[in-house]
């Protein structure tokens, strides 16, 4: 078995890319696959807590690659026991306490027994960034909306082709319908054009992932979360499905809003 | 009550640019001079490389060829600073 090496990276933080490894990891190992969520912000670990596994550390990362421990050590398996696994991050060391090629090594060898391995990237462009980019063989940007996102993405891209990561994959995240419709939020043919890349799924801004995040509980497995039906979709295309990219409607005005309410089932707010 | 006002005769100041086309413009122009920003290897080939296409139709001096980019407006310029050291090599490629 050869698994893939993805980096979810973004240059800027606060833009959701821990959320989405722990979504896009769920929705693989939903779809049947073996996953490794591997957690690469050394000093600042929060893969665990969005993932709601934080009680169950004893190994980290750092201990791994120190070979204080067995690599199946450091794995905590997933709460609803999917063939999905955190290697977190260790939280009292420095970004510098492993190298480009330890991760690298390290992703190698689990791709030898995993379907996917998705690495969680820092925020910044430093060592912590360059580990995380080191050891993937594919990349997917997150970026919001917003001028700042945008810009950061930008660069990331640029360093990623300097590093050999070639055509990187693009996630817009908390997008609102509402406000593009308004005008006040650039929309996916904006971002997509100044990006000039490929864009992979639009994630509505949803409330809910909050609630999820507070529960630890990945929104994928919220069924009316419109975020976690976005991930899924990205996770079936990541898997080589042909999933079309949907076009973000407006928010579902009261009609809608009512209909959803009493649970009739209709095309209220789409998602891609 | 303004804002209501305006709120009532459809949305704020239709107008004029809506926040996310200036948004889209504002990008426009920083990503391209993030872009812009070669590294010094590439700068020098690019240097290297239009010396050589200008030198085919007139005597320059390589050492002395400077870019520069310049912010006009909308615009953003590479702008290139090229001394010609023959002139009668310059009125010649015009002849020729």
């Amino acid at each position: 078995m050869k698994g893939r090496t993805i980096v979810i990276t973004s240059g800027k933080g606060g833009v959701g890319k821990t959320t989405a490894t722990a979504n896009l990891g769920t929705a693989l190992a939903m779809r049947g696959h073996s996953v490794v969520v591997i957690d690469t912000d050394i000093g600042l670990r929060n893969l665990d807590v969005i993932m709601g596994l934080e009680n169950r550390i004893v190994y980290d990362l750092v201990n791994v690659i120190e070979g204080k421990c067995r690599l199946r050590q450091a794995m905590i398996q997933d709460k609803n026991r999917l063939e999905l696994y955190l290697i977190p991050a260790a939280q009292t060391r420095d970004k510098d306490s492993i190298t480009p090629e330890q991760l690298k090594g390290l992703c190698g060898e689990l791709e030898n027994e995993f379907d996917f391995i998705l690495i969680d990237c820092p925020a910044g462009i430093e060592q912590g960034f360059k580990n995380a980019v080191a050891a993937a063989g594919e990349a997917i940007i997150v970026t919001t909306p917003e001028v700042s996102a945008i810009r950061d993405a930008d660069r990331v891209i640029g360093l990623l082709e300097a590093s050999g990561l070639h055509r990187p994959k693009l996630i817009i995240n908390r997008i609102s319908a509402e406000m593009v419709k308004r005008g006040d939020m650039m929309g996916q043919e904006d971002v997509e054009s100044l990006l000039a890349m490929e864009v992979i799924g639009l994630v509505p801004a949803d409330e809910r992932t909050v609630a999820a995040a507070n529960r630890g509980i990945p929104t994928v497995h919220d069924g009316r979360s419109t975020a976690g039906a976005a991930f899924k979709r990205i996770a079936a295309r990541i898997d080589g499905e042909e999933v079309p990219l949907q076009q973000l409607d407006a928010r579902p005005g009261m009609f809608n809003r009512l209909r959803d309410m009493v649970g009739i089932k209709g095309r209220a707010y789409s998602h891609a | 009550m303004r804002e209501l006002l305006r709120w009532l005769l459809g949305v704020a100041d239709k107008g004029g640019e809506s926040s996310s086309d200036v948004a889209r413009q504002r990008m426009r122009l920083v990503l391209i001079q993030d872009r812009i920003d070669l590294s010094p290897d590439k700068m020098a080939q690019m240097k290297q490389e239009i010396w050589e296409v200008v030198s085919r139709y007139m005597v320059v001096d390589d050492d002395f060829l400077e870019f520069e980019v310049r912010r006009l407006d909308e615009l953003v310029m590479l702008v290139s600073h090229i001394e010609v050291k023959d002139l009668n090599a310059l009125v010649g490629a015009r002849s020729a």
